[in-house]
């Protein structure tokens, strides 16, 4: 036990105290917000402007336009421009030759024989000369229906408040008879912090296992380790090493939370913003969509089940750490002393991400049996648990989920030992993943 | 007494015995030889005893007792493919080695210092090891197994890579803790060490015990009755008569001596031919004569 311990405190200090621990510390907080504007960026790139020609050649429309015009998208991303008859041809010439610098990439017809009553309407077409994203499609097939749809209202005589009355949108309000909580927009507030809580696992259990990994590897190519394991037990040197990097984990959060809580106090007065007291200018604002909207979200994610997450959070953080931890390390000590064979990898990395999946679908369905297995098999609990968190679980739920947990830790520790002691001193053979097998059943 | 002894120790691998029913005693305070090629399963035994690994059956017994974890404080092992972490610095990277050994803080640090001194290393106590030249990190993997004053040191291949002077260095070391009482297994290849080096040895081939024992008797044991004159003058035909001639030059000769009936006897045999003899000695095989014979006849 006193010999863990100084394994622990050496894998411990020697991390914290280089200097790439903490560059790397105080960077990624900053990392992760570039991360965070250049997924925005890339996401809305392409919003260069489409040009859609309007040509109406049946005249049906032609009142229409006049009273109504037709909406461009508010972010700019497609204009109309409605076409006089006669230049119709013209446009339509311009769009076919291959010329480049044109005033418009598409042109939607309504074709003279368009009738409004007639249910068997040839199709209204539209024609590109540059490729129209499947966003912009969507939203010029339902502009375009709109219009259709409101024409048809004006030639069946229906006025505008019938029009204002039929278009009302219907609301339907869900509540959960499991929770009172779970009201509107509770499911948004629960899926953004179970996908931080996911995510978090899924990256720490990646990040330090590769760091247990490589530890590992190092003294094996280092050829260390036949010293070291003659002074200790393989098993001790195994999780001294995992507990070690662990405790540089849970430093590297706790300096990461201290972190934003920092930069939260030094930035907010700055802005004259902080999330608190955003709550209450939204709620005084009221009326605007967006104040609403994050009005919404700030209410249900003070509604959410913190006890739970803040009890539950840590173990299952810990318990994936663990589960995943001794299986990299014996992956550490069966890889090339040069850290080839990186497909060993693949059956260790295979469940972590399929964890990511259900998390991800979890999320839309939290009570989808696809969530409920997943919540409970040891390899992807972590994870899926991570999102389920922020849903309130019956108890037995939990307690199943947390013991298959603490099983499976127990299991894939005394299996990953066992490759572990057996592997880290062979020298100069590659490794199959037969033969992994075999030390993991019989031990050597 | 014996300091440890080995008694029908057998370990098998997947599809390989590399332990065949070994047995033999290291006594107390020697340099003890661990000889064999390639492949024999020395250090396979060397693991067994440094309770790296475990064998299938048989003991092993130090100081009489059945090898325990508590003995691991005792033990002092430099293994043949050795390093260190290459980004401590000496001084932490000797504690932690001697601390896993179970001295305290403070021990380790007496130890510690009292070994940089005595090689005179204190200057780069606090460099990292990456920065060091292969020699220097030489000499730190040897302190790291002295640091904890083991009553049995095992060394594989102690001198692989060392350069004369730390060679000599070492050696001095190995001289001086025998001296003091600790028991040495030294296992190398290089049998002309052997020989200056070690008081008994066993000779391993392919896990199993081939030859064992005292370096002079076995040489005796194993003596072909060989001797070797060099004379001046002309030597009558007479004088060799019945001798079988190894090799003849002017001026020396080596014969087999089958009849044997004492040295004294041959030499008086080529002092009556009247040359003069200014040198006369019994030719003993080497280590290496014994150790290629004997793998060889085992191997037939």
């Amino acid at each position: 036990m006193r010999k863990t311990g100084i394994i622990i405190a050496r894998e411990y200090i020697t991390r914290v105290t280089r200097p790439v621990f903490w560059i790397a510390t105080l960077l990624a907080p900053l990392g992760f917000l570039l991360l965070i504007v250049a997924s925005v960026i890339i996401s809305s790139y392409d919003n260069e402007s489409t040009h859609v020609a309007l040509a109406d050649e049946s005249g049906l429309f032609d009142d229409y336009f006049k009273q109504y015009g037709l909406a461009d998208a508010a972010d700019g991303s497609v204009h109309f421009h409605v076409l006089e008859r006669e230049r119709i041809p013209e446009v339509e010439t311009l769009l076919k030759s291959n010329g480049d610098n044109k005033k418009y990439q598409a042109i939607i017809r309504i074709p003279p024989n368009y009738r409004l009553e007639n249910p068997e309407n040839p199709v209204i077409s539209c024609q590109y000369a540059e490729r129209i994203g499947l966003d912009k499609k969507q939203f010029i097939t339902d502009r375009i229906s709109e219009m259709v749809k409101r024409r048809r209202m004006l030639a069946s005589n229906i006025s505008e408040e019938q029009q204002a009355m039929l278009n009302r949108e219907v609301e339907v309000v869900f509540e959960s008879l499991m929770d009172k909580n779970e009201r509107k927009g509770y499911d948004a507030a629960a899926a953004i912090v179970g996908l931080l809580m996911a995510m978090a696992i899924y990256i720490s259990i990646f990040f330090y296992g590769t760091m247990i990994m490589k530890g590992v590897q190092e003294e094996k190519t280092n050829r260390i380790i036949e010293v070291l394991i003659s002074s200790v037990k393989p098993f001790q040197l195994m999780i001294g090493k995992i507990i070690g990097v662990g405790a540089v984990g849970l430093t590297q959060f706790v300096l990461w939370i201290v972190l934003i809580f920092l930069i939260n106090l030094m930035v907010a007065p700055l802005l004259g913003v902080t999330i608190a007291n955003n709550s209450s200018m939204a709620s005084g604002a009221g009326g605007d969509v967006d104040t609403d909207a994050a009005e919404i979200l700030l209410r249900n994610l003070a509604l959410l089940p913190y006890g739970q997450i803040i009890v539950l959070f840590p173990l299952y953080f810990l318990g994936g750490f663990f589960l995943y931890g001794s299986l990299f390390a014996a992956l550490g000590a069966a890889m090339g002393e040069d850290g080839d064979q990186q497909s060993l990898m693949i059956p260790i990395s295979l469940p972590i991400i399929i964890s990511v999946f259900i998390a991800m679908n979890v999320m839309k369905n939290p009570d989808s049996s696809l969530g409920f297995w997943g919540s409970l098999i040891p390899f992807t609990s972590p994870v899926v648990m991570g999102a389920l968190l922020p849903f309130r679980l019956p108890w037995w739920h939990i307690a199943l989920s947390l013991a298959l947990l603490i099983g499976g830790f127990l299991l894939t520790t005394y299996i990953a030992a066992r490759v572990y002691r057996t592997a880290i001193l062979m020298y100069g053979k590659k490794i199959s993943f037969k033969e992994l097998m075999r030390w993991a059943v019989a031990g050597r | 007494m014996h300091h440890l002894s080995l008694r029908h120790i057998s370990k098998k691998y997947h599809n390989h015995l590399a332990a065949d029913n070994i047995s033999f005693e290291v006594p107390q305070g020697q340099i003890f030889g661990l000889l064999g090629p390639n492949g024999a399963g020395k250090t396979t035994l060397i693991r067994m005893i440094t309770r790296i690994l475990f064998p299938d059956s048989g003991e092993i017994l130090l100081s009489g007792e059945p090898l325990c974890d508590n003995h691991t404080r005792r033990i002092g092992y430099m293994p043949e493919e050795r390093g260190l972490y290459k980004k401590m610095r000496v001084y932490d990277h000797l504690i932690y080695l001697a601390r896993l050994k179970g001295l305290s803080r403070r021990d380790a640090a007496v130890q510690t210092e009292h070994w940089l001194q005595k090689f005179d290393i204190t200057t780069w106590q606090h460099k990292r090891i990456e920065e060091l030249s292969k020699g220097m990190s030489q000499k730190v993997q040897f302190i790291a197994t002295v640091l904890h004053k083991p009553d049995l040191l095992i060394l594989d291949e102690p001198f692989s890579g060392l350069d004369p002077i730390n060679s000599q260095l070492i050696e001095a070391e190995i001289r001086a803790l025998s001296k003091q009482g600790c028991t040495i297994i030294f296992s190398t290849h290089r049998l002309e060490q052997v020989e200056e080096i070690c008081s008994d040895i066993v000779l391993i081939n392919r896990g199993k015990v081939i030859l064992q024992g005292n370096v002079k008797t076995l040489k005796q044991q194993f003596k072909e009755n060989i001797f070797e004159i060099y004379f001046t003058g002309t030597l009558v035909p007479q004088a060799t008569e019945g001798l079988h001639i190894v090799t003849h030059d002017p001026g020396r000769i080596v014969v087999k001596w089958e009849a044997n009936t004492g040295s004294n006897q041959l030499l008086r045999r080529f002092l009556d031919a009247d040359v003069q003899v200014y040198q006369f000695r019994e030719l003993l095989p080497t280590i290496q004569e014994l150790f290629i014979k004997q793998v060889k006849q085992h191997e037939v």
